[in-house]
């Protein structure tokens, strides 16, 4: 028996002490870094995909996009002359994989972090950036929190959200089809927040909500909360449920009969959710893009998108890998414009952030607001097209709403940013 | 009560579907002392082989293929019930020789060759069909809903419920009233008198979990129209599985059946009356009953209290 070998007490005592420190360490700091790497260096990007869970879809689609604004700068000859490299791992939509992945890219010296789809993720992803001064880009978690109580000086959100959507959505829809609502609620942060919006926009409208029914994540069978929606016969069941909860939603809305009465109004719909089962699209939703907006340069994108997506699972790009890719193109033109890679530099560049409507291939000009760090951005309404001209063509876009018009008034509030000069410097 | 009665059938039809899913994984612990960590992964794997039979191309050979598009979605989906089990039931039968060396050894190395097995298979269906969702198409006849009370009822879930009550049945008739049933029982509590009595040991133990299998894959098409197809379906699967065969007493054929009825009862109940606990009161239901009874509800003596 060898004098080194550890005993199992031992080996307790050693983990248990070591995850006391690790606790200790992040609850006492270090708060402020100042970091920079040497200049002959490529800029690293780390890419916060989801490749599984319930958004693991969603991700592989969101990082298609970024990829795709990362070798269009690569091509023009990177970025203040430097080449960009990304690394990319699966934070498998838990948010304790994106703190590790997160954690584990800040020391490898990524200078920015891209992407989210599932705001737990987001907002764990977010603690590690603001502690360590990085740049992250939320592309496509929607949860209002995210640019409310959730938000930070080093975030930036790039997708509509739930407060969005429903302001697009629900006045008109309170006044055309009824005030009994019924909310059909995941249960985890975007959910709540999402409904909390609708219920308020609801009630401001004089409508009336009859019940809020919360559905946990990974709920694969909706039959009892059907059956309630059909007791309780709302005028309109407005659905906060996302990832592949949504999609056996559909399933089964579809398979009862139920997607013509009551209305649905569904929030957001993201591509890689509806793709593959069109049949079951049902009620009118919200998006930020589509790829058959009738507007200059979308072809153009959707050509350049399929040649670099090379056959992937979805045909055509869809919001997800649309807000993927604008938010990435944005932060490198943005450090272009700071003509540095300094965080603060890039941080106020896109702070002041203004996009022309032709440039974004959206019906307005989009802006970040720097009170919440969130773009505020045209947002579209669509209904399932009943006259498709080609597989891919399943919305039919019903409208779109300038984003000075369906902005979340509430987010400012919840936000509280940190001046500039407490943020931890960084220069990649 | 009215408001109850719904959700009441709607539990008890969810409840036979759970014991269904559980069925192949109850055979094979039960019978073999196996636990089959790829149970979830053969039942997607069963519904993805459907998906390809009733496509528009399957991969038949000429003769074969214009016959098979030439029937009607009925017949196709009927013979589809029975042929996609075989194939994947072949997938079984490599598993079970893979598996053949782990058997008399510690019960961890079964475990971790069938989680790994779980895995190939999953990453197999994503680089064979990617990661988008597929729908089964149904013959209309058990598609759509009819109206009882003044509700509207899931044909389907109808049908679903009443297969996977006659299969539960078919599966306990074979096990307990023909030679081979008992052969099969004869071999999970003695299996060293059963070879000494000239019968293959290792042809029954194959035969055990390739019925198991074919139950998976059964199950997967029978749930794909419920649940839609994507490839970690079979995650979805295997944990109301587990928790049904725990629950019911491991081997105990009658309390898997009870013990997913009771889930699906509290599932839907908890679904119409105290939503946020719905996925929640099926674990719940667990912890209270193993507090009370460790080996569930109708359990023998097993390989978890060896």
């Amino acid at each position: 028996m060898s004098e080194r070998e550890v005993s199992r007490r031992r080996l307790l005592q050693g983990s248990a002490t070591a995850a006391a420190l690790a606790g200790v360490g992040s609850f006492f700091g270090p708060w402020h870094h100042n970091r920079a790497y040497a200049q002959s260096k490529p800029i690293k990007i780390g890419l916060t995909c989801d490749a599984s869970g319930q958004y693991g879809n969603s991700g592989q689609d969101d990082l298609r996009g970024i990829r795709m604004a990362i070798a269009e700068a690569n091509a023009r000859g990177g970025v203040l002359g430097r080449k960009i490299e990304w690394i990319t791992a699966d934070t498998e939509t838990t948010p304790a994989t994106g703190t590790r992945i997160a954690e584990r890219f800040v020391r490898e010296e990524a200078a920015f972090l891209i992407g989210a789809v599932h705001s737990g993720v987001a907002n764990a992803i977010t603690q590690v950036a603001a502690k360590h001064g990085i740049i992250y880009l939320n592309t496509n978690s929607s949860a209002p929190s995210e640019a409310g109580e959730n938000c930070s000086r080093v975030k930036f959100v790039w997708d509509g959200n739930g407060s969005n959507f429903s302001k697009a959505a629900v006045r008109n829809a309170v006044e055309s089809i009824g005030k009994n609502w019924l909310l059909l609620t995941n249960d985890y942060v975007w959910g709540h927040s999402t409904s909390n919006a609708t219920k308020a926009l609801v009630e401001a409208a004089g409508g009336r909500i009859v019940d809020n029914l919360l559905v946990p994540q990974n709920t694969r069978d909706f039959t009892s909360y059907l059956l309630k929606v059909q007791q309780l016969k709302p005028d309109v069941v407005a659905t906060a449920i996302g990832g592949d909860d949504i999609k056996a939603l559909r399933t089964q809305v579809a398979q009862l009969k139920l997607d013509g009465k009551p209305a649905w109004i569904n929030n957001q719909q993201d591509w890689p959710d509806i793709w593959g089962q069109p049949d079951t699209l049902f009620g009118v939703f919200g998006t930020t893009w589509y790829h058959k907006l009738a507007l200059p340069g979308v072809p153009e994108f959707v050509a350049k998108w399929k040649a670099a997506a090379d056959g992937g699972a979805i045909p055509v790009p869809g919001n997800v890998s649309y807000n993927g890719y604008m938010a990435t193109r944005e932060l490198l033109r943005a450090i272009e414009r700071a003509g540095s890679t300094n965080n603060i530099k890039i941080i106020r560049q896109l702070e002041a952030l203004r996009i022309p409507a032709e440039d974004r291939m959206q019906h307005f000009e989009a802006y970040m607001d720097p009170a919440t760090h969130q773009l505020q951005q045209t947002i579209y309404l669509a209904r399932r097209n009943v006259k498709p001209a080609d597989p891919t063509d399943l919305y039919e876009i019903l409208s779109w709403t300038r984003p000075q018009d369906v902005v979340d008034e509430a987010a400012a509030g919840k936000c509280k940013l940190v001046p500039h000069d407490q943020v931890p410097t960084v220069d990649a | 009560m009215f408001d109850l009665l719904p959700h009441i059938v709607n539990g008890l039809t969810l409840g036979l579907l759970f014991a269904l899913i559980a069925l192949g994984f109850m055979l094979i612990v039960g019978v073999m002392e196996q636990i089959n960590l790829a149970h979830g992964s053969l039942f997607a794997l069963g519904a993805y082989v459907a998906v390809v039979l009733l496509g528009p191309q399957p991969p038949l050979p000429p003769g074969l293929f214009e016959w098979w598009v030439g029937q009607g979605l009925g017949m196709r989906y009927a013979l589809t019930l029975l042929i996609a089990p075989m194939i994947v039931g072949l997938v079984g039968a490599v598993v079970e020789l893979a598996l053949r060396r782990t058997y008399g050894k510690d019960p961890l190395y079964g475990l971790l060759l069938t989680f790994g097995v779980a895995m190939v298979i999953e990453e197999a269906i994503r680089s064979i069909w990617g990661t988008r969702d597929y729908s089964l198409p149904t013959p209309t006849t058990i598609a759509g809903g009819f109206i009882a009370g003044d509700l509207i009822w899931s044909t389907y879930r109808f049908y679903a419920a009443a297969v996977a009550a006659g299969v539960i049945l078919l599966t306990w008739l074979f096990i307990e009233k023909t030679p081979y049933g008992a052969v099969i029982k004869a071999g999970a509590h003695d299996s060293e008198m059963v070879r000494a009595l000239g019968f293959d040991l290792a042809t029954l133990r194959t035969g055990v979990f390739v019925l198991g299998t074919m139950l998976a894959a059964f199950a997967g098409i029978i749930m794909a129209p419920i649940w839609g197809i994507r490839p970690h379906m079979g995650v979805d699967a295997v944990v109301p599985a587990f928790l049904v065969i725990v629950l019911g007493g491991v081997g105990s054929f009658w309390g898997a059946v009870v013990a997913g009825l009771m889930v699906g009862l509290v599932v839907g109940l908890t679904g119409a009356y105290a939503s946020e606990w719905s996925l929640l009161s099926m674990y719940l239901l667990l912890v209270a009953v193993v507090t009370v009874r460790s080996r569930g509800l109708f359990g023998k003596k097993s390989i978890l209290e060896a």
